[in-house]
Parts: structure tokens; C-alpha cells; sequence
């Protein structure tokens, strides 16, 4: 008897050490906290964006089928995407094909440009690699700029893009830059490209302005492009020296913690950058920065 | 099919074209088409520029060769192609022109366009060029770019615009209206400064069909008298059989009024436009009329004096004093600011025939160019000029250079352009908000477009003598080595009226004609 009961014994415990690398299985994940933010570098982009979604829950946790979703890259400059201007083509492609696949049923992308906006959409490659996976690509109308309530400490009310306003779900795709004024611009700044009126007079009193009005515009999801950022001369740029190759890829339900997390890609701390300070303590942040739950990815 | 179909077909065909070639002059300019040859077959345009630099351009081939076929064909050009004749033949089927029986008491100023012609080859000799303001073609492309498109344009996108608004037609209208957008509009809505002087222009051209059919060809039009003198001995000649009754129908309906009332078998070759109308109106029992070609073709006078051409000289050299002794203003020259590209002042002015294609390829670019008012001197007049606060010089294009038909802007390849300064920015620091306000704002450094960028900053410490504040405040500032003069930095100014930056035609460099084409 003694030897069966040593035998079940033994071979219940070596089931039990052989079932230990389920606890990995997706059915166990939910005993592991879920990660409020996600980091993955060293891959192309769409290797990036898959792998960060993976570990994210999927694009289906934000996305339902029959959604509309707006997908916002930084379409800004008339410049290729090498310069890292605007945000890489390849990611907001892959972005828009993973949408339909968590069940959108039309996926926008639109910005409103800085330069000539037939020059950016063309530039930038943006427009080319959106159409291929099934997005319509739309020119700013002058005329669907609807005021939007702010209430602010600033800011009574601004226009915003109303195609932004209606969508089901937006995903801010910015790409992470340097910034003579901000700093840098990354998820709070690009929200920009969906606001109307005289934009530069949000430049005078910026880190009030900007979180005045973001608090009211924030995306459901933010990925930040850093495949490549621009380190110097932003958000232009223009020298192919000021061009860092990252291969680096942030998402967030939270703007202003994917923005956070940003912030080291250009060394700099949270004081450094008064705009996201502002960002924290107005209440725009959905996750505390202090104890951040971040999964932070290398692949290959 | 009969010869006055052909040229009828002819004539919409060349006004298709020169209407395509028009809305193909804009970004991306990637179909290799030369949009701006139709302009160069103005036949006064090799003429002039052989008068200003001695010899041929051969880049105006086309014009060459009206010139060379008219002394054979006759006045083909402007019965068969020139846009604006179609327009003023068109008009005058819309307004109902009088026939030549009522016109008669304008007769008497045939000679006004040879005298034109003349005065133009005199101030031209002593190097003021106004006969751009006259050219047919250029009239006709500067009435579209500057009228006629952004008239229909205003029109068309807005009705479509309100259209899309009513909810229960559905998506249908908006999908017509993005394609509109799409193939036909894709620059915003243009608006111009001097629209309503080239609107006059034009429309006082056209208007001028009340008083006779082809007014402006007839009386006014030099490139007309130009091909008017060299088809005198036209070999290709107006035959009138014997079995015509001499019921002058002809005469009556003819666009030129070119046959004349005591004589219906010969025309005057200086005002016939070979249009072979006079064949149609010939009534169908006689057809007398047909076209043959004469190896030994007799002569029409042209209708111009010896005592006229010496008015034209008085009037012309008083004209070249009244211009010469304008005030030269410093001011005005340092606020003209020309395309990237543009040849030196005088270059430039002789040979711009304001014809606005650059301004139309700048529309769907940065969109700054615009057509000049006159500010110290009459020849400024609807030149291309930067409007910063309007628009600016987008960094990655070169257009206005590919487009201009005459070379007065020289086509800079882009790496060139991007480093020849077309003006020097600076700061007004009564209105820039760090300067006047102590406040934040740089969009001017934000969108500066040069690679190392030509308004860098200095941080400060300010404090508030009210609140006793302190707060660090970016002071912007030009670098003039690097500053191209682009201004966008004008045109991004967040200040509501004026700028706080502007843009002077300080340290431009403009290129200088090393072989002439």
C-alpha cells in the first residue's frame, strides 16, 4: 500500500510540475495582473503592433463588431516617412487591417495637416498603405467642425472634427518627436489633428490649453509610434541625423501613460515635460504612474 | 465634311485642351505633360523676347511656327485655335452680336491694333514689356485662373456641399461630392486679390461682342495685327466664282468683316481668319464661294498709316516717360516678393507675361503666389507676388519654376531651391506674443521647415511686475544664414490681424540667365 499511495503521490506531483507552464496558457492569465500599458521593441512594425495587442488582451477588448472606428496618425508634415515627420505608414496599415479583424465595419483615418494636406496624405505614405488595407481616407472638411462643451480653467468650448466626435472607438497613433515648445510630441499633442479654429493660439498658456481640451477628447487607445523618432529639430525635422531607429512600440488605454512611458526614448523625466505634469494633475490619466503595470517586451 | 465644321471642331478641340492643360497645372504635376505650351504658341512672344535679348528662343517653338505657317495660311491661329477667339465667338452667339451692316462706325479703328502692336514694339525697345497685359493667351489663361475656375469652383462645391446637407438624399450626394473634390477641385476654394480688375478685364473683352463680333480681334488685338501683317500675300485665297449675285450675305455675316461692302469677291487677307463661314453663308443655288491656293496671290494693304505710326511713336514715348518717371518707392521693393527661381527684377518684369500659371500651380501647393496691384509703378500689375499672411512657399515643391512658359522663374531642381533664399524673415516685436506679451508660443519655430531650423530661441527668465511671478518665457529669433524666406512662419502666426513675423526681400538670390534657351 505503501508503494501505490508513493507511486499516486509521485506521479500527481509530476503532473502537477508538468502543468506548471499552462499557468503561462492564456485560461490561466487572468490570474496575472493585466498590463495598463505595453512596451515591445526590436521588430518591423506590424511585428510590433501584433505583439503588443496579443499581450494587451487583443484589439476585440476595445473594439466590437460593427464598430466605427477612427484611427488618427500624425499625417502633419509633407515629408516621407523615413524623416519621422509623421507616423510610420506600414504601422497605421497594419493598425486599420487589425481593426476589420476585431470586427469594425469602417475604419476612417484623417488628420488635419500642418502643410499642404494632399502633399502630407501623399508624403507621408499614409494615405497609400491606409487605403490598401480597407480604410477610407478622408481630406478635413472645413465645414464638420462642431463646437465641443470644454469647461475648462482656460478653455470655454473649441471645435472639434465632428467624424472624431461620432466615431465608436478612436485609436490616437501618434509618432513620438522632439518639440521645441512641448518638449515632446506624443498621444496628448496629437490630438491636435482632430481640433478646428486658430490652433496656434493654443501654443500661448499650451500645458493649460492642450489638457483643457484633451480631457474631453481622449482616444480609447493610444499607440505610440516609435519605430523611429526624431530626436532633434522637431516636429519637422528635416535631417536625417536627427533620426533614431527604435524599433519601439507603445500602447495604452491611457494617453498620458503611454505618453509617460515615452518619455524615456528621449531621456527625460516627467518635469522636464510640464504638459504631461498638467496631464497627471488634472485627473487625464486613467492608471497611476507610480505603480504602472507595465509588460515590457523584446522580440527576437 | 465642310472646311467651317473643321474649324469649328478645331476650335472647341484647342479650347478642350487649353481648359485641361489649365486644371493639369497643380500637385502633383506628375503626368510629364508640359502644361504651360499652350501658352507659348502666342505668336507675339518670340517676337518680343528677340527684341529684348537679340536672339531666338527656341523654347517657343510653338509660336514660331504660327508664325511661320502664317504667311502661307493666313490668319489659321486665330480663326482655328486661340482660345479666346472661341470665347468671344461663343459670347457672341449668347449676346446676339450685331451684324456688319450695323457696325460700320467702328471701321475707322481697325488701325487701333497695329497701333497697339507698334507702341508694344517701341516701349519693348527701350525695355518696358507691357505686351504680356495683351496677349490673347495669357488674357485668356489669367481670366481662367484668376475668374472663371473659382467662380465655378465657388458654385459648384458649395451647391454640392448643401446638397450632401440634406439628410434624406442620403450618402449618395457627399459620394459626389468627394469625387468632385477628387478629379476635378482638389486645392481649396481660391482667392485672389485683383479679381475684380481682371474680371473687368475680361469681361469688357467679352461685353465689346455687343458692339461687333470679334471687337477685341478686330480693333485691339496685337498678336491679330501681327498675323494681320505677315499674311499680306496669303497664298491661300478667298475664290469667288462669277455666278455670285452680289447679294452680300457674306459680307454681312462675316466675323471680321474682313469683305468689303463695295466688292464681295476679294477679302482683306490682313483681317481674315480663314473661319470659311462666308462659304456657308453663300446661299446654296450659287456656292460661289470656295478657298484655293494662288502661287502668285495678289496684296491687301495693311490698315495703318505712315502719319498713324508717327502718333504711335509720340504716344508711346510719352507713355515711357509717364512710367520712367514714376517714384521709386524702396519700401515697395523690399515687400515684393517673387517665386523661388524668379530671374533679377528687370529679367523678371520684361519677360512674365502675367499669365498666372505660376499662381495657378501655387494654389495647390502653398498657395502664396498672388496677382500684383499696382504699388509704385504701372508694369507691377499682376505680377506674381508671395502673399505670406496668405500663403507660404511649400519646402518640398518646385512647381511655379516647371511651369512657367516664358522662363522668366527659372525651374530650380528642389535641392537648389531649398537653399536659395527667397526673402529674410523677422520679428515685429510690438506684436510677437513673447515679445509683447512675455507669454509663450513659437508655431513660427514649430513649422519652420529647414533642416537645421531657422528660428532658434533663447529661454529667459521673466517676471510678472504685477504678481511677482517669475516664469521661463522662449524668446524666438531668426538666423539669417539659414532663413530661406519661405513664410510659413507668417502665414502660421496665431495673431489675428497682422503677423508678429514678416518677410522682406532681404539677402533673396535670384538666379542669373547663364544660356538662354
Amino acid at each position: 500500500m505503501k508503494r501505490r499511495q508513493f507511486i499516486r503521490s509521485v506521479s500527481a506531483g509530476a503532473l502537477g510540475i508538468g502543468f506548471l507552464p499552462l499557468l503561462k496558457h492564456p485560461l490561466f492569465a487572468a490570474q496575472l495582473p493585466r498590463p495598463q500599458a505595453v512596451w515591445v521593441e526590436n521588430g518591423e512594425p506590424e511585428e510590433l503592433l501584433s505583439r503588443a495587442l496579443k499581450e494587451y488582451g487583443g484589439l476585440q477588448r476595445f473594439i466590437k463588431k460593427g464598430d466605427e472606428v477612427v484611427v488618427k496618425p500624425n499625417i502633419g508634415w509633407d515629408r516621407p516617412p523615413e524623416l519621422a515627420a509623421t507616423t510610420n505608414p506600414q504601422l497605421v496599415g497594419a493598425i486599420v487591417r487589425a481593426c476589420f479583424k476585431a470586427g469594425a465595419k469602417k475604419v476612417k483615418v484623417f488628420d488635419r495637416t500642418c502643410n499642404n494636406p494632399r502633399r502630407c496624405y501623399r508624403s507621408s505614405q499614409i494615405e497609400e498603405y491606409a487605403k490598401r488595407a480597407g480604410a477610407k481616407v478622408e481630406q478635413i472638411r472645413r465645414n464638420r467642425f462642431k463646437p465641443l462643451k470644454i469647461n475648462g480653467r482656460v478653455i470655454d468650448q473649441w471645435p472639434i472634427y465632428s467624424e472624431y466626435l461620432t466615431a465608436d472607438k478612436v485609436i490616437n497613433v501618434p509618432i513620438a518627436k522632439h518639440h521645441s515648445l512641448a518638449r515632446v510630441t506624443l498621444g496628448l499633442k496629437n490630438l491636435m489633428g482632430v481640433m478646428g479654429d486658430n490652433r496656434g493660439l493654443i501654443h500661448n498658456n499650451f500645458e493649460e490649453k492642450l489638457t483643457d481640451i484633451d480631457g474631453k477628447i481622449l482616444p480609447t487607445l493610444t499607440i505610440i509610434d516609435a519605430y523611429r523618432i526624431l530626436t532633434a529639430n522637431g516636429p519637422v525635422g528635416g535631417n536625417p541625423k536627427d533620426v533614431k531607429l527604435t524599433k519601439t512600440l507603445i500602447l495604452s488605454d491611457c494617453t498620458v501613460s503611454a505618453d509617460y512611458l515615452a518619455l524615456s526614448l528621449f531621456g527625460l523625466t516627467l518635469d522636464d515635460v510640464p504638459h504631461i505634469k498638467r496631464a497627471y494633475e488634472k485627473g487625464l490619466a486613467k492608471y497611476n504612474r507610480k505603480n504602472l503595470i507595465v509588460r515590457k517586451i523584446r522580440l527576437g | 465634311m465642310k472646311l467651317s465644321n473643321w474649324r469649328r471642331t478645331s476650335q472647341i478641340v484647342f479650347l478642350l485642351i487649353f481648359i485641361l492643360l489649365f486644371l493639369l497645372t497643380r500637385y502633383p504635376y506628375s503626368h510629364g505633360i508640359v502644361t504651360e505650351i499652350g501658352l507659348r504658341f502666342s505668336p507675339l512672344a518670340p517676337l518680343f523676347l528677340f527684341v529684348k535679348d537679340v536672339h531666338l528662343h527656341w523654347i517657343l517653338w510653338p509660336g514660331i511656327l504660327i508664325l511661320l505657317i502664317t504667311p502661307f495660311l493666313g490668319r489659321v491661329f486665330c480663326g482655328w485655335m486661340c482660345p479666346l477667339g472661341t470665347l468671344l465667338d461663343l459670347t457672341s452667339k449668347l449676346i446676339k452680336s450685331p451684324n456688319n451692316r450695323k457696325t460700320r462706325s467702328f471701321e475707322k479703328w481697325r488701325s487701333a491694333k497695329f497701333a497697339l502692336l507698334v507702341g508694344l514694339l517701341i516701349t519693348a525697345f527701350f525695355s518696358v514689356h507691357l505686351w504680356g497685359y495683351f496677349d490673347p493667351l495669357s488674357i485668356f489663361n489669367r481670366a481662367l485662373t484668376i475668374v472663371f475656375y473659382p467662380v465655378f469652383t465657388y458654385l459648384t462645391e458649395n451647391t454640392l456641399l448643401a446638397v450632401s446637407n440634406i439628410s434624406f438624399l442620403g450618402d449618395i450626394p457627399y459620394a459626389l461630392y468627394d469625387q468632385y473634390k477628387n478629379i476635378v477641385m482638389p486645392e481649396a476654394q481660391a482667392h485672389y486679390q485683383q479679381l475684380f480688375w481682371i474680371a473687368l478685364f475680361i469681361g469688357l473683352i467679352l461685353a465689346a461682342e455687343k458692339l461687333s463680333r470679334r471687337f477685341w480681334c478686330r480693333y485691339l488685338c496685337p498678336a491679330g495685327a501681327l498675323l494681320g501683317f505677315l499674311s499680306q500675300f496669303r497664298f491661300l485665297e478667298r475664290v469667288v466664282r462669277p455666278t455670285c449675285p452680289a447679294c452680300g450675305l457674306c459680307h454681312t455675316d462675316c466675323k471680321m468683316g474682313a469683305i468689303p461692302a463695295d466688292d464681295f469677291s476679294r477679302n482683306s487677307k490682313v483681317e481674315c481668319i480663314q473661319c470659311f463661314a462666308c462659304a456657308d453663308s453663300c446661299p446654296e443655288k450659287y456656292k460661289s464661294v470656295s478657298y484655293q491656293w494662288q502661287w502668285t496671290p495678289y496684296h491687301t494693304r495693311v490698315d495703318y498709316s505712315r502719319r498713324q505710326f508717327l502718333g504711335t511713336t509720340v504716344a508711346s514715348l510719352t507713355a515711357l516717360s509717364l512710367i520712367g518717371l514714376h517714384l521709386p518707392d524702396k519700401t515697395h521693393k523690399d515687400q515684393q516678393i517673387r517665386p523661388p527661381g524668379s530671374l533679377a527684377e528687370d529679367d523678371f518684369r520684361d519677360r512674365c507675361i502675367r499669365c498666372m500659371e505660376c499662381v495657378r500651380v501655387c494654389a495647390s501647393n502653398g498657395a502664396c503666389l498672388q496677382p500684383s496691384g499696382i504699388q509704385s509703378a504701372i508694369d507691377d500689375l499682376w505680377l506674381p507676388v508671395a502673399e505670406m499672411r496668405v500663403g507660404y512657399c511649400e519646402y518640398e515643391c518646385n512647381l511655379c519654376g516647371q511651369v512657367c512658359p516664358t522662363e522668366a522663374i527659372l525651374p530650380l531642381p528642389l535641392k537648389v531651391k531649398q537653399k536659395t533664399p527667397m526673402g529674410l524673415a523677422h520679428f515685429d516685436k510690438n506684436l510677437c506674443i513673447p515679445y509683447a506679451r512675455n507669454e509663450e508660443c513659437l508655431v513660427c519655430e514649430e513649422h519652420c521647415p529647414t533642416p537645421d531650423k531657422a528660428i532658434k530661441f533663447d529661454v529667459r527668465v521673466y517676471q510678472d511686475p504685477n504678481t511677482g511671478k517669475t516664469r521661463k518665457v522662449k524668446y524666438p529669433y531668426v538666423v539669417k544664414e539659414l532663413c530661406i524666406g519661405c513664410g510659413i512662419c507668417v502665414t502660421k502666426c496665431p495673431l489675428e490681424g497682422r503677423a508678429g513675423i514678416f518677410v522682406t526681400a532681404e539677402q533673396q538670390r535670384r538666379p542669373k540667365l547663364t544660356n538662354s534657351f
